[in-house]
């Protein structure tokens, strides 16, 4: 519907992550860096995947356990490579202190590690949105819409803008968890984060919820886990009030 | 707060990366913006011949082992004509031809500016049905085309202007090569891919001759070749008698090193990695991709200590260092001693001076043109097909330049930059065509997101 539209839509999938990379990531090159090669990860994984399930396309079946077996094995493929990028970034700590102690700088503070994985997590949900979402709004940019039979109230588009949104936080946020829970030994949060990624994609792929019904949940397991992130990391609470208040926002926006 | 180490890693790839990011964007937005109309133009009508294509002239009608020999052969004819450019070029070089050589890239410069740039903008303006006039467009496109050709080789030039008239040419031809169709481009893209491999490493490859003359001579290579670090264009004359400088001051006194160090830090850039360009060096450069060889700098102890303290994440130095500490000291320090040691004496001053210019002349990572033109080529014809491969071709391809600049940094020779985004490019162009867009289209249509 129109290029405002299409532009709008792109928008809602990308509009935070962009702030946030203009805002935080912009700022230190090696975080575009990481944000590029964290992206080129989670392209591979998708590549990966899809080979092995490209025999098994399209999946023309009524019975729900094929589409819940795809998520499962998607999901615990994606999580097996999060720790893969784990063992990899404590690798690259280990170069950056020892380069850090050569040129006579102080190590990496925690604010660098987060940021650090804040970029990572930004690339996964980036790559997520892009293309789970943005690849297929050619389409928007033109005279249409589109609806599809599972959810007919909305156009599919703005579907999948806010999937991608809600997902885009989700994998930012998960990595800055996992990290931390990583590196602290923490298996609450070690647990706590492939837990939520395989229930936000089962709850995605749930054909009984009414659209509205679906988003809302969403959001409010965004909600949990934003609390979990503030508990975690020290945001400034301007920052934190911003977010949270958006959340609820659009939770309650989606479950009237 | 004491600045971390995160806030200055990885600009130099940064800068090499951004231009490369901004030509491919603006070329799938041409793409997208003009392929209607020149499907209406070339569709049914005979594709026009040109040097890619004067073997075998793609039709949509034929068959799949026809295409293919077809494009194999049209691929082969334009590397051989390539190749024997380039070894002309060498020829010409070797006698000493370059003010002709000079002038005969001025000249193209201005042709692919002013008719392929113009009919480029022509389209545009038809296109999105910009108001304006016959008269005003000619005057623009004159003033833009010669703008363009003065900033090549020229003094003078802000190099901000410099490396926008790099990208703006590799966006021309960019543009002008998708016209080609499928098929030959993808045959010519790998077959580039090949011969960029062998004529920048092995023995006898014309830009390895290039390379070796020019840097035997000590000149700057006449070629289109973007740079990417922001530098003050000086002559040749001043940089070499700077570096003779250089290599005088530093048996003086060790200070006129740290002076210069401060005003370089004081100008406010944040790359810590600058001095390590500041190379006493005649070293090796060529119009792929090189940076400063600093084996020379070893050899000279201050400016050795210099070089460590101050060397970029690539570098592959593992001299332990205890100069570090002072050297911090002088980074903090204001531009104050610059002023008292140029109070107190004539050669003193002339010795910093030069210093400075040689510093602030040397280059940073040189990309040659053509690799910005075959990667936007490459993701250009991605874009014709679906968006989803645009962007994994962009990540494969960033992804090979991140990997050839790491290469660049341990080998520090010139390189070739095509072989590996290419490759990687056409694979994951195949992989996302063949296997993740049917997986991906068919999930999310099915709302099934993860």
């Amino acid at each position: 519907m129109t290029v405002a539209a299409g532009i709008g839509y792109a928008l809602i999938a990308l509009g935070p992550s962009l702030s946030l990379f203009v805002a935080v990531i912009s700022k230190k090159p090696f975080l575009i860096l990481t944000v590029l090669s964290s992206t080129l990860l989670w392209l591979i994984s998708l590549i990966v995947l899809s080979g092995i399930w490209r025999a098994f396309l399209p999946l023309k079946s009524t019975t729900w356990w094929p589409f819940a077996l795809l998520i499962i094995s998607s999901v615990g493929f994606q999580e097996g490579l999060r720790v893969l990028f784990w063992k990899v970034y404590k690798r690259l700590e280990d170069t950056l202190d020892a380069f850090a102690d050569r040129v006579g700088k102080p190590r990496l503070f925690l604010t660098d590690k987060m940021q650090i994985a804040l970029a990572g997590g930004l690339g996964h949900g980036v790559a997520h949105a892009v293309f789970f979402c943005l690849s297929l709004l050619t389409p928007a940019f033109g005279p249409a819409t589109f609806y599809v039979d599972r959810c007919p109230q909305m156009p599919f588009f703005l579907i999948s803008a806010i999937i991608a949104l809600a997902f885009v936080t989700i994998h930012t946020f998960s990595m800055v968890i996992a990290f931390n829970g990583y590196a602290e030994g923490n298996t609450t949060d070690q647990y706590f984060v492939p837990v939520v990624h395989l229930v936000a994609g089962m709850v995605v792929k749930s054909a009984f919820a009414r659209c509205f019904c679906l988003l809302s949940q969403k959001f409010s397991l965004l909600r949990i886990l934003f609390l979990i992130v503030l508990k975690n990391c020290q945001l400034s609470p301007e920052t934190a009030l911003v977010v949270f208040v958006w959340l609820n926002v659009l939770c309650h926006a989606c479950s009237f | 707060m004491e600045s971390s180490i995160l806030d200055s890693i990885g600009s130099e790839i940064i800068g090499v990366m951004t231009p490369v990011s901004l030509c491919m964007l603006l070329v799938v937005l041409l793409v997208y913006s003009l392929s209607p109309s020149e499907q209406s133009l070339s569709g049914a009508s005979d594709p026009f011949r040109t040097a890619a294509n004067l073997v075998y002239l793609e039709r949509p009608d034929d068959s799949s082992t026809q295409k293919l020999e077809g494009a194999v052969l049209n691929a082969l004819v334009f590397v051989i004509l390539i190749a024997i450019v380039t070894f002309l070029l060498v020829l010409l070089y070797y006698y000493n031809f370059t003010n002709f050589l000079k002038n005969y890239v001025r000249f193209s410069a201005f042709f692919v500016l002013g008719t392929m740039g113009g009919s480029i903008f022509l389209s545009i303006i038809q296109q999105f049905s910009i108001p304006v006039d016959a008269f005003t467009c000619f005057v623009l496109l004159f003033n833009f085309t010669i703008v363009g050709v003065l900033s090549l080789f020229s003094g003078g030039i802000p190099i901000l202007l410099r490396q926008a008239y790099m990208v703006c040419m590799g966006i021309i031809m960019a543009a002008w090569f998708t016209n080609l169709p499928e098929w030959t481009t993808w045959a010519l893209l790998l077959a580039l891919a090949l011969y960029d491999l062998f004529a920048v490493l092995a023995p006898g490859g014309p830009l390895k001759l290039l390379v070796e003359l020019a840097s035997s001579r000590d000149e700057e290579l006449p070629a289109l070749v973007y740079e990417a670090r922001p530098t003050v264009s000086e002559n040749e004359r001043n940089r070499r008698s700077g570096l003779r400088f250089l290599l005088g001051g530093v048996s003086d006194s060790g200070s006129v090193e740290l002076q210069v160090v401060s005003r370089d830090n004081a100008d406010g850039r944040e790359n810590h990695g600058n001095p390590e360009y500041s190379a006493v060096n005649v070293g090796t450069f060529g119009n792929e991709m090189h940076e400063r060889s600093s084996d020379e700098v070893e050899r000279l102890p201050l400016v050795g200590h210099l070089r460590d303290g101050f060397s970029s994440s690539g570098s592959s130095s593992d001299r332990s260092t205890s100069v570090n500490r002072e050297n911090e000291i002088v980074m903090e320090e204001e531009m104050s001693p610059l002023v008292d040691m140029s109070l107190s004496g004539n050669n003193r001053q002339q010795a910093s001076d030069s210093l400075e210019n040689s510093l602030i002349t040397d280059r940073g990572i040189r990309l040659g043109l053509g690799d910005f033109i075959f990667y936007s080529v490459l993701v250009g014809r991605a874009a014709m097909y679906d968006l989803m491969t645009v962007y994994a071709c962009y990540l494969a391809i960033i992804s090979g330049l991140g990997c050839t600049l790491i290469l660049l940094s341990v080998c520090r020779r010139a390189l070739p930059a095509l072989p590996i985004s290419i490759t990687l490019g056409v694979l994951f162009y195949f992989l996302t065509r063949l296997l993740m867009e049917p997986f991906v289209v068919g999930t999310t249509t099915n709302l099934l997101m993860f």
